[in-house]
């Protein structure tokens, strides 16, 4: 399979590979898989309590190239966002981005479920205590 | 499975206007039938149910394979070898898919309007409605062993290629070797537990919840069979 350039990039340049501390309150973990292919995929997130900003991200990705490029991808773009910002991000702009052909669109869904994922996981860590915003998504 | 006959759809064959006919000949002048599309439980005349005598299939392949061979209707009209040929590829086909365990199921989950692929992609677009987590079609702790046994055999690749071995981590890999085996194993048998369950069923609500055990099954089973893929390989690099 013919990659695009941005996802040879970040295949052969992953930014972001590595581990966050599971167990600290300001993270979030996303472990999420895709039962097609069998491929897992790790994002953690560190939230700054007070702003609700995303300070950090790390991936781990065991997967084809075209999920390292989503999910490396996605860490970059949600550094710096906001948690409800970041839940915003949707998969067909990771499609878009990286130019990725129909066959490949689950493994941008990975990454899309893993951003919900680990925002989730950070978000039940806080319980009711965390300012979130968007105050529909927590009915659990 | 010795019979071919399906009353229900019995038409009149096209050559010699008998009742008679079964889905591939005619009972009356032996004629290739039209080939028309049809599942393939029915073109073997079978009921969708999952159990199934793989020996008594396999007769039954070898069978219409010799009386739908194209080379038998040479001399037929250009509509019966149009059939033969047609119906033999349907032939083939719906061999393969119903004398594999898996294929099977997965071949009667599709009847039943059910796309595995779509699962998950369908979880996602709940979870993006009600802004929630997606709901995983595996269990969370199965993605865990998956994802640490990946890391295992990432470090055991990365220390073949610095051309050192460690023995801890091999030691490690065989033992997720005979347990994701006896998983896989297991699974199998999940399987013929819910397999009786499909052909037992009596009503579609019932049927309804064994698909969707089904289909749990089969993601969970996708995951394990990768894994000792993986680890077979990594194992005999
Ligand atoms: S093929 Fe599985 S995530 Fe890309
Ligand atoms: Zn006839």
């Amino acid at each position: 399979m013919a990659y695009s350039d941005k996802v040879l990039d970040h295949y052969t340049h992953p930014r972001n590979v590595g581990t966050l501390d599971k167990s600290s309150t300001d993270v979030g973990t996303g472990l999420v898989g895709a039962p097609e292919c069998g491929d897992v995929m790790r994002l953690q997130i560190k939230v700054n309590p007070a702003t609700q900003v995303i300070e950090d991200a790390k991936f781990k990705t065991f997967g084809c190239g075209s999920a390292i490029a989503s999910s490396s991808l996605a860490t970059e773009w949600i550094k710096g966002k906001k948690v409800a910002e970041a839940l915003a991000i949707r998969n067909t702009d990771i499609v878009k981005e990286l130019a990725l052909p129909p066959v490949k669109i689950h493994c941008s869904v990975l990454a899309e479920d893993a951003i919900r994922a680990a925002i989730g996981d950070w978000k039940k860590k806080h319980g009711a205590e965390a300012p979130v915003e968007n105050t529909a998504e927590v009915k659990a | 499975m010795a019979t071919e006959t399906h009353p229900e759809t019995a038409t009149a064959c096209w050559s010699c206007g008998q009742g008679a006919e079964s889905a591939h000949f005619c009972a009356s002048c032996r004629k290739v039938q039209p080939a028309v599309p049809m599942d393939f439980f029915r073109f073997f005349g079978l009921e969708r149910k999952l159990n199934l005598d793989l020996a008594a299939l396999e007769k039954e392949f070898y069978r219409l394979s010799r009386k739908l061979h194209p080379d038998l209707y040479a001399r037929a009209s250009s509509e019966e070898q149009g059939w033969s040929l047609v119906k033999s590829s349907q032939l083939n086909d719906a061999y393969r898919a119903l004398k594999d365990p898996v294929a099977r199921t997965q071949y009667l989950l599709e009847l039943e309007g059910v796309k595995l692929e779509e699962q998950s992609s369908a979880a996602t677009l709940a979870a993006r409605e009600s802004g929630a987590e997606k709901k995983q079609v595996v269990p969370p702790e199965l993605l865990e062993e998956v994802f640490e046994l990946n890391m295992q055999l990432q470090e055991l690749r990365m220390g073949k290629q610095m051309g050192e071995e460690d023995p801890e981590v091999i030691t490690g890999l065989r033992a997720a070797k005979s347990k994701f085996e006896a998983m896989l194993e297991g699974i199998t048998g999940e399987l013929k537990i819910l397999w009786n369950a499909w052909d037992a069923a009596l009503d579609s609500e019932e049927r309804t919840g064994v698909r969707d055990r089904l289909v749990a099954l089969l993601n969970r089973r996708s995951y394990v069979r990768n894994l000792v893929r993986d680890v077979n390989d990594a194992l005999e690099a």
